[in-house]
């Protein structure tokens, strides 16, 4: 049994990629245990000169280190992430960097037809800088495009082929997971190397 | 020119601010920046619309009424702050301040590739529909290693750096006129963005190097391109003329001469008088300035307008009679297209004249009369009439 935890990129009361966490959740109850976080109380990041992490950066950073994987499931905004999830990340690239080597798998929904596949491109590109430095399970894009019509009112997606397409796709998140943990704990010094890195220390 | 500069971030200290506080210092004669900070601006929230809060209102007002935008943008993670993708997120959920507007990226960051991915994220952002910025391609400036790139007092350290900085904002000029001729209905009533009356652009014979705006221009462009001067002889077609001769000889010309070339820079007047003896005033320092240093913005629309006919050849010459100077006078300013041999647009010569005391000899030396005494009787055109042939003559 795997620990994993997912990540709503949203701020909003009510969000189809909130949904789509819970599902998950709750699909797959017998191969992981998934705590869903929010982030809608952690304050704008405005890069204090301190560099000390609020509360809430602080509890999740600590989920981060604690679980096996991540999760993040994230609208799409302009063609790319949601503010609220940008600022999230700048806080834990800034402070205590709890996603360096982590394994995170991405999903997305949005109201549109392409169904975040712009936002996610993003996310990848900043989850790959050098203060993120996740592990982001490659070619696995998962997206439901028109997401106010994907579930029913128990929350369940109705579209039985995209559930198949997850249960695939979660799978091998699982072994990745496996796979990669198993690298990174041979690499342990290349992590202590990642994490010194900092922009304005150069 | 009204250009709004957006800060990219929202520390106490920003590079990025220091950035476009240098452009709105260092190219003030060029366009008019009012940097705006991004700090009071909330995070968005899709469940929580704030879009009439003052500070995002204030936001839409000053973009609204901005020629165009700059936006310097510093990188966070390889792309753009989550602080300034919320400003843009308010700016496309209910009101779309953007849609339109003409958009200039600059960025300074860290890392030597100075911003270039976060560049390239933001042009995609204001590329999306909600947004639909019109965003200049090309011309990235990236300022690297921005921890070196300032003095004490806040310049840029390095010239050249500074030197394309100009070319590129020179380039937005031009693209917010492009962009502007696109967007506006057929029709139009302001054409001012037909011509670029700030001279951004240089031609075969414009003098690079030299601040056009400085009173000095003519001293330090002499200095330049050592123009010969006093008894120097001249070749002329046809004739012979040493350059104080030539001087003499245009200054006794029966009007003020003004030459402004195809770049739409003011080269050359015939100065014998004072400002404020002549009939249009030239101050000597003047000489050099782009023609929109020349006139009053609310008039660029009818200058941009006079020089579209001359430059496209559907005029050859526009009159247009000046009133303010009382019933003695009746003062023409002509602006004479001035052509090569192959009928190449080279610039304006506008003579200004009192064209009375010549119908006044006319019509003494013929014994006629105007009809009614008055010379609009006819044409109606006390304000309009601006030709002698327009003056209706008894035969
Ligand atoms: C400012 C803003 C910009 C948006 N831009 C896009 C977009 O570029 N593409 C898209 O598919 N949906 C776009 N949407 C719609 C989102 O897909 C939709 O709001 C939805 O909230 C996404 O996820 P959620 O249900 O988890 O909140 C935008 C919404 C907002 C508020
Ligand atoms: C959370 C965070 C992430 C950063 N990521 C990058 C980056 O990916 N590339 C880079 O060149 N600099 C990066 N930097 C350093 C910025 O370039 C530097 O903070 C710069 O001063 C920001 O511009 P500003 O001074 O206008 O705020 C990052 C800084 C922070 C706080």
């Amino acid at each position: 049994m795997k620990n994993f935890i997912g990540i709503v990129g949203t701020n909003s009361d009510s969000s189809t990629n909130r949904l789509l966490l819970q599902f998950i959740q709750k699909h797959f109850t017998d191969k992981a245990d998934i705590e869903i976080c929010e982030i809608k109380n952690i304050p704008a990041f405005n890069k204090p000169t301190d560099k000390k992490a609020p509360i809430e950066v602080q509890k999740l950073a600590d989920k981060i280190t604690q679980a096996d994987g991540v999760i993040i499931s994230t609208p799409e905004y302009n063609h790319s992430i949601p503010a609220t999830l940008k600022s999230t990340l700048e806080w834990l690239s800034y402070t205590s960097q709890p996603l360096i080597d982590k394994a995170v798998m991405i999903t997305g929904a949005s109201y549109g037809r392409l169904g975040s596949s712009r936002s996610q491109a993003h996310l990848r590109q900043i989850l790959d800088a050098p203060e993120l430095k996740a592990r982001i399970m490659p070619s696995s894009e998962f997206l439901i495009g028109f997401s106010l019509q994907a579930f029913d009112e128990d929350g369940n997606l109705t579209d039985q082929k995209k559930i198949e397409e997850l249960e695939e796709r979660f799978n091998d998140f699982i072994q990745f997971v496996e796979i990669t943990n198993q690298l990174v704990n041979i690499n342990h010094s290349q992590k202590e190397k990642s994490q010194n890195f900092s922009w304005e220390g150069n | 020119m009204k250009i709004v500069g957006i800060v990219g971030s929202n520390a106490d200290f920003s590079y990025n601010r220091l950035l476009l506080n240098f452009i709105a210092k260092q190219f003030k004669t060029l366009v008019d920046v009012e940097v705006l900070d991004i700090k009071d601006i909330p995070m968005f929230n899709q469940s929580d619309d704030q879009t009439n809060s003052a500070p995002i209102q204030h936001f839409n007002k000053k973009i609204t009424e901005a020629d165009g935008v700059i936006i310097a943008t510093p990188e966070y993670n390889h792309s753009v702050p989550s602080a300034l993708q919320s400003v843009i997120e308010w700016l496309s959920f209910k009101i779309h301040p953007l849609d339109g507007k003409p958009v200039m990226i600059v960025g300074a960051s860290y890392d030597v590739q100075g911003s270039s991915r976060s560049q390239l994220h933001l042009r995609q952002i204001l590329d999306a529909p909600g947004v639909n910025a019109v965003v200049m391609p090309g011309n990235e400036f990236l300022l690297g290693e921005v921890h070196k790139a300032f003095d004490e007092d806040e310049n840029l350290k390095d010239p050249q750096t500074t030197q394309f900085l100009e070319s590129c904002i020179k380039k937005f000029i031009r693209f917010i006129n492009v962009v502007n001729v696109l967007n506006s209905p057929e029709g139009m009533k302001d054409v001012s963005s037909t011509e670029d009356l700030y001279a951004t652009g240089s031609i075969d014979t414009t003098i690079e190097g030299i601040d056009m705006s400085a009173d000095d221009w003519v001293e330090q462009a002499a200095k330049a391109t050592k123009a010969v001067e006093g008894n120097t002889y001249v070749k002329l077609n046809r004739g012979i003329l040493t350059v104080n001769q030539l001087n003499h000889f245009l200054n006794s010309m029966p009007a003020e001469l003004t030459y402004a070339d195809s770049n739409n820079q003011f080269l050359y007047y015939n100065h014998k008088l004072e400002a404020e003896d002549m009939l249009a005033t030239r101050r000597p320092g003047q000489v050099g300035n782009p023609l929109a240093e020349c006139h009053p913005e609310r008039a660029f629309s009818s200058v941009a307008w006079v020089i579209q006919q001359l430059r496209n050849g559907k005029q050859d010459v526009v009159r247009t009679h000046v009133p303010t100077h009382g019933p003695d006078k009746y003062v023409v300013h002509s602006y004479q297209a001035i052509r090569d041999e192959d009928g190449n647009y080279l610039g304006i010569n506008e003579y200004v004249q009192d064209i009375k005391p010549m119908i006044d000899w006319y019509l003494e030396q013929t014994g006629q009369q105007l009809t009614g005494g008055n010379v609009d009787a006819v044409s109606g055109a006390t304000t309009k009439v601006d030709t002698v042939s327009s003056a209706t003559v008894k035969g």
